[in-house]
């Protein structure tokens, strides 16, 4: 942070020239204009102060609870362990299966919704009137705006019942209808990021394509995609981080049985449907299964933590990309 | 792009591709307002939470979400605005303060499950606070401020340059350059982040569920000490129930949940409309 020096032009913002000497250029010095001038700087400081503060204390809770759980249970047994089984007489803490059970629904998520979302968007930019284009694109602000627990309460009540018409052996709580279900709210991240990856693929490259001849599904496919797959993909990661941290939806449609499988109609327990349900606020302070929510959490927050660096590099890397096309 | 309209296979694909994606968004909808149907009413509005499907409603939870969003919005939006503020107007473009914002800016794709975690630890545990409005709404503005952060900083970054250079040749000093000419011209964007942060905390269930909201409050909370309860909770509460009659009552929550956001957006349009009148 800055020290306690008195305002001064020097350190306004770049881009701002000095103020030119002289006091004719400025109002009166009035004590009152100093002092809020102070106090505005004061304050705009300590504002800054608590938000990094709060930043800081979420890291920090994070950290030193984990690290009191892995005091406890070593790290080997926390990754290699196939149980998970936190308040049994003799607790296991094996994160396998929960980690699998959300990189499962994840996948899932993401075959539905990657498809779906990149064709709705080569749609909207290439093939739409300004009417369906309207349309279409308020039919996706709104998906985006829907809360997950209500995505959750359809995926429980009338998807998993609408699947039993096809398998009738579906369990209540089943992965597939979580995938489906979690595909669809991440759908409109996926089609809003790939359509601004395909407009930012510069117009010469159609133009171009035209001129050789080419026909339009060859210039999409041979020019356009592949001069939009970086932003495609960083699009993809961030619906990916997204489909990972939901909680609801899978708590409520796939159910709260921590178990290895790969059968989608079987529920399965992410590790955000343990936090949210082993938690309900009253996992007594200090005892092991309270860390053990910690541990969790903060191995979601890697994972979400390193798919959003990936999608930040890919995105990047598309900027630069972009520069020296132009 | 027209030379692309009505060719070939692709076009039928992506058609087809964005019809089921409309499609989707139509069925989500017409299973809330069908499943709603009949139990929506003013009764419902008002009444608590019941053992019987037939006598449930959602005032508390109505009142505890209202609560909520209050708090949140009292507490992330003049820090978050604030610190935007600091950092693009007056913090020194060092790499300490660009590694701090960038701290505080990843922190808004962490899921929000995670928050509820901290905020177990941190206000419920920590201060004592136990499952109250209170500790919920000081959850749910972390989880805001990130965003609440974000857009604001993009939003006063949008500001043309030329608009303070102006000011500081007028002889304005900083904070009358902030207040009469970056502020206003940022506003109707930062409006917009902050309806954004808000609306996501107010559909949140997943923190207040870690903290421990109850779903069976039967009086409106009256002050931040009273038991947390909200609408997303009560909603993922009755759709936990397996009870005939509860999944019309979830349905019905769910819709009230929408009409709010719906109303929270409206009226952020309201105000974007007015405060850019004001800047021109």
């Amino acid at each position: 942070m800055a020290g306690e020096h008195p305002m001064t032009l020097s350190d306004a913002p770049q881009g701002v020239p000095e103020r030119p000497p002289g006091a004719a250029f400025r109002g009166p010095e009035t004590a009152s204009r100093s002092l809020q001038e102070r106090l505005a700087g004061h304050f705009f400081r300590l504002c800054a102060a608590l938000a990094a503060l709060a930043a800081a204390a979420v890291a920090v809770t994070l950290a030193s609870e984990t690290a009191l759980f892995f005091a406890q249970v070593s790290p080997v047994r926390f990754f290699t362990e196939l149980a998970w089984t936190p308040v049994a007489e003799e607790p296991r803490f094996g994160v396998l299966p929960l980690l699998a059970a959300t990189a499962q629904i994840t996948a899932g998520a993401a075959v539905v919704a990657f498809p779906l979302g990149l064709l709705t968007a080569i749609y909207l930019e290439y093939y739409s009137d300004p009417r369906a284009d309207g349309i279409l694109s308020a039919a996706l602000v709104v998906l985006a705006a829907i809360p997950t627990v209500v995505y959750g309460y359809v995926a429980l009540d009338f998807v998993t019942p609408a699947l039993r018409n096809i398998w009738p052996s579906i369990e209540a709580y089943n992965g597939i209808s979580a995938c489906l279900v979690v595909g669809i709210m991440i759908l409109p991240t996926v089609a809003l990021l790939s359509r601004s990856a395909l407009k930012a693929v510069p117009p010469s490259l159609v133009d171009a394509g035209l001129a050789l001849g080419a026909s339009p599904g060859r210039i999409l496919v041979r020019g356009i995609l592949p001069a939009a797959s970086r932003g495609i993909a960083a699009a993809l990661a961030l619906a990916v981080a997204r489909a990972a941290g939901e909680t609801m939806i899978v708590t409520l449609a796939a159910g709260n049985q921590a178990r290895l499988t790969w059968s989608p109609l079987e529920g399965l327990r992410t590790l955000t449907a343990y936090i949210a349900q082993a938690s309900m606020g009253d996992a007594p302070a200090g005892t092991l299964e309270y860390r053990a929510l910690f541990a969790v959490a903060t191995v979601l927050f890697a994972f979400t933590f390193a798919v959003h660096a990936l999608g930040g590099w890919l995105a990047g890397g598309r900027a630069r990309q972009g520069s020296v096309r132009q | 792009m027209k030379a692309f309209r009505h060719q070939g296979a692709i076009a039928g694909v992506c058609s087809l591709a964005a019809g089921v994606t409309l499609a989707a968004g139509m069925t989500l909808l017409a299973v809330l307002l069908v499943q709603a149907r009949g139990v929506l009413d003013f009764g419902f509005l008002l009444g608590a939470p019941s053992r019987f499907a037939a006598q449930a409603g959602v005032g508390p939870a109505l009142a505890g979400t209202l609560w909520l969003t209050l708090l949140t919005a009292a507490l992330a939006c003049p820090v978050g605005v604030g610190a935007a503020v600091y950092f693009e107007e007056y913090a020194p473009r060092t790499r300490a303060t660009r590694a701090i914002e960038s701290a505080i800016t990843t922190l808004a794709g962490v899921p929000p499950v995670v928050f509820g975690v901290a905020g177990l630890a941190l206000f419920a545990r920590g201060l004592g606070l136990g499952p109250t409005v209170l500790a919920g709404g000081l959850t749910l503005a972390m989880l805001a401020l990130p965003t609440v952060l974000a857009t604001s900083k993009e939003a006063i970054r949008q500001v043309p340059s030329g608009v303070r250079t102006a000011a500081y040749a007028l002889g304005a000093t900083r904070w009358e350059v902030i207040r009469r000419q970056v502020l206003p011209a940022a506003a109707p964007a930062i409006v917009t982040g902050v309806t954004l942060a808000l609306a996501r905390t107010a559909g949140a269930a997943a923190p207040l569920l870690v903290i421990g909201a109850a779903s069976f409050i039967n009086y409106a909370p009256g002050t931040p000490g009273d038991p947390l309860t909200a609408l997303p909770t009560q909603v993922f509460a009755w759709s936990a129930r397996s009870q005939p009659g509860f999944a019309a009552v979830a349905a019905s929550a769910a819709v009230v949940l929408l009409a709010l956001l719906l109303l929270l957006h409206l009226v952020s349009l309201a105000l974007r409309r007015r405060l850019s009148k004001a800047a021109r």
